[in-house]
């Protein structure tokens, strides 16, 4: 484009801008030569930092760096070996270990703006401090968004998440086949409702496999003869059995089939290979999901268990959240605080319901009630489009 | 026009970086961290359970039941030592040394696993234990919750392999670490497994490039296996001062070259 722009400028015009940059050049790099034979001395980014270990503190045992990469050099100079390191809070950053007693060995780190510790020699000796300044390049770094990197710690755990609510999910089921085939109707709707809640957890990502889908979770209003509907499967058809028809007469090979399918489902979530858009947007939609009709019109019309269902959703969404709200730029105004504002109202709203402990049925929740949880659920959307947006992983 | 064009290029630009993005081999990574998650967590949970048996028996004053428990609890704790910066202040408090503290073994100071070695081998004893037992048995549950929520990053898990096996190579093959229990080839077999296992994890998004690395890295984990199982006694190993001057040193050879070669993973994985 830019090549394009200046194709069009007349050419004469061209040659004193060109006569003209290249003097703005000449000055330009005899300024930054100048700058650079001043500066060598005063940049810090050349500057071994030389520290002291003594048998009872470092010397100095309070450092102020600027951001980036900087490099330590440590002089034991007690009479024990000793380890140096830098700590972010519990983590330790970098270290430098078994230091024998006269020597010295350096330690590179590549630091980012805030307030460190450092450990000095023996662990009863007190600890110093390291007080990390922004640079400008640490302020851009901020404004940025962060790398795909950044993203594979927080994508190991969902994984990890996913996984053990499928396991979880399993044997929850496994109760409730067990429970539907004795007959018995009072442990087999608290199987039900037990093992509705790791389902809600994965059910963001069980979405993308319709036949999964299709097959755990139908709901009787979307298929053409209603409860007597062959495709009536799953989850929902157990519920009616139990809930609707107060029976578990006919429902063993149904449960049987959701066993198989929860089964299917863990194999997949094993197999999974989530990507960064699974987060922010898979937590988005899954709020905007709730907010654009199911919380309004109720989901379990037999059992009436949203509420416990809602509270599982929120967990869900709340762990997504969690694990990107760190890769939130520091530049991007109080975008984390909101996000943990939005998730607290609607923590807050659905908490509201339960009285000593226990979830009140749906149909007791009016609408006007439902439309206010809705809202908040939609609020709470808005938010993490936003953080969607500033992660750019739409 | 010219709009036109630069928002389809844009449009397109989005697209096609959304797509290379997600397929971008940077993501082969979630899998193996999510596997070493689940691995530590396994670990813990093991942790838990077998340190509360033995701070059981150090509470009972059962002195030769602490003793047989010591080595085989501590064997979980050695296999998570790679992400051991990931909590330095419990480390320190489960693990740490007397050579750690002013007045050495005497320092009310000196806390974890190796005060209650101290105690049992050294004082024959498990008088005063008590508390230090309590400690540690509240330092390891504070551990698990702590792991169980916290994300573990990638340049740290794949930096530990190398580095544990560093600290190995330069103090651990000393017998410093259990030099009251001499029970420290338990732990050097926690800890070789527990570096393998991150090793293992990524090992099939190197094969392909690095295979004359990935074999000589194999090669010498074998070795490690092999040297340490001659002194494999019952469910555990023979006391440190067992080990062959021969042996020791083909073990110290195997892990220098181990920690040097261990050290070029995070670059070998893009996360340096």
């Amino acid at each position: 484009m830019s090549v394009e722009g200046k194709g069009t400028a007349a050419p004469g015009r061209i040659v004193p801008f060109a006569v003209a940059g290249t003097a703005l050049l000449a000055v330009a790099s005899g300024a930054l030569f100048y700058y650079a034979t001043i500066s060598r001395k005063a940049d810090p980014a050349q500057e071994v930092i030389k520290v002291e270990v003594g048998a009872k503190a470092c010397n100095p045992n309070d450092l102020t760096v600027p951001a980036g990469r900087r490099t330590f050099e440590i002089h034991n100079a007690s009479d024990r070996p000793v380890e140096w390191e830098i700590l972010d809070g519990i983590m330790v950053l970098e270290e430098r270990e078994n230091i024998v007693p006269g020597f010295r060995q350096t330690l590179t780190a590549n630091l980012k703006p805030g307030a460190y510790e450092i450990t000095c020699g023996l662990l009863s000796n007190p600890r110093g401090k390291l007080t990390v300044t922004a640079t400008a390049a640490s302020d851009a770094a901020a404004q940025a968004g962060p790398d795909l990197k950044a993203f594979i710690g927080p994508l190991s755990e969902y994984k990890v998440f996913l996984v053990m609510q499928g396991s979880a999910l399993e044997s929850a089921t496994r109760k409730l086949v067990d429970a539907v085939k004795a007959g018995d109707l009072e442990t087999a709707r608290a199987a039900y409702g037990a093992a509705r809640l790791p389902y809600r957890q994965v059910a963001a990502v069980v979405g993308r496999w319709s036949d999964l889908a299709n097959a755990v979770d139908p709901v009787a209003a979307y298929l053409e003869k209603r409860e007597q509907d062959p495709a009536f499967t799953g989850f929902h058809r157990i519920e009616y059995g139990l809930f609707g028809q107060n029976s578990t007469e006919g429902l063993g090979p149904v449960a049987d089939k959701l066993l198989a399918d929860v089964g299917e489902l863990k194999t997949r979530l094993r197999a999974l290979k989530p990507v960064p858009e699974d987060l922010p947007e898979g937590a988005a939609k899954l709020a905007r999901l709730l907010a654009d009709g199911k919380i309004e019109s109720g989901e379990s019309a037999y059992a009436q268990s949203d509420l416990p269902e809602l509270d599982a959703s929120l967990a869900a969404i709340g762990k997504m959240a969690g694990l990107v709200k760190p890769l939130i730029p520091a530049g991007s105004e109080n975008l984390a605080g909101d996000l943990d504002g939005r998730l607290a109202a609607v923590r807050q709203a659905l908490d509201a319901f339960r009285k000593d402990g226990a979830w009140p049925a749906y149909d007791k929740v009016d609408a006007a009630q439902r439309k206010a949880l809705a809202d908040n659920f939609r609020a709470l959307a808005d938010t993490l489009d936003k953080v969607s947006q500033r992660l750019s992983v739409e | 026009m010219k709009a036109k064009h630069l928002l389809a290029a844009a449009a397109l630009a989005v697209l096609f970086g959304g797509q290379a993005r997600a397929e971008d081999a940077t993501l082969d990574l979630v899998g193996p961290i999510a596997d070493y998650k689940i691995y530590v967590s396994e670990n813990l949970q093991k942790l838990v359970s077998d340190t509360q048996a033995f701070t059981d028996a150090v509470k009972a004053g059962d002195v030769e039941k602490a003793k047989s428990l010591f080595a085989p609890t501590r064997m979980s704790y050695e296999a998570i030592e790679p992400i051991a910066e990931l909590f330095g202040d419990l480390d320190a408090s489960i693990d740490s040394r007397a050579d750690d503290y002013e007045a050495a073994e005497k320092d009310p100071a000196f806390p974890g696993f190796h005060r209650l070695e101290y105690g049992l081998w050294e004082q024959n004893s498990t008088e005063g234990l008590a508390p230090i037992a309590d400690k540690l048995m509240a330092d390891v549950n504070e551990l698990n919750g702590l792991i169980t929520n916290l994300t573990l990053p990638p340049e740290k898990v794949v930096g530990g392999a190398a580095a544990l096996m560093e600290e190995v190579a330069a103090t651990k093959i000393s017998g410093e670490e259990d030099r009251y229990s001499h029970t420290d080839l338990w732990d050097f077999k926690a800890n070789f497994d527990g570096s393998q296992k991150i090793f293992e994890l990524v090992r099939p998004l190197i094969e392909q490039k690095e295979g004359d690395f990935v074999k000589k890295v194999a090669d010498n984990f074998a070795t490690v296996d092999t040297t340490l199982a001659k002194y494999k006694d019952g469910e555990g190993y023979q006391l440190y001062d067992k080990l062959s001057e021969e042996d020791r040193k083909v073990l110290a050879t195997a892990v220098n070259t181990l920690a040097e070669d261990l050290s070029t993973l995070r670059a070998k994985l893009g996360l340096s």
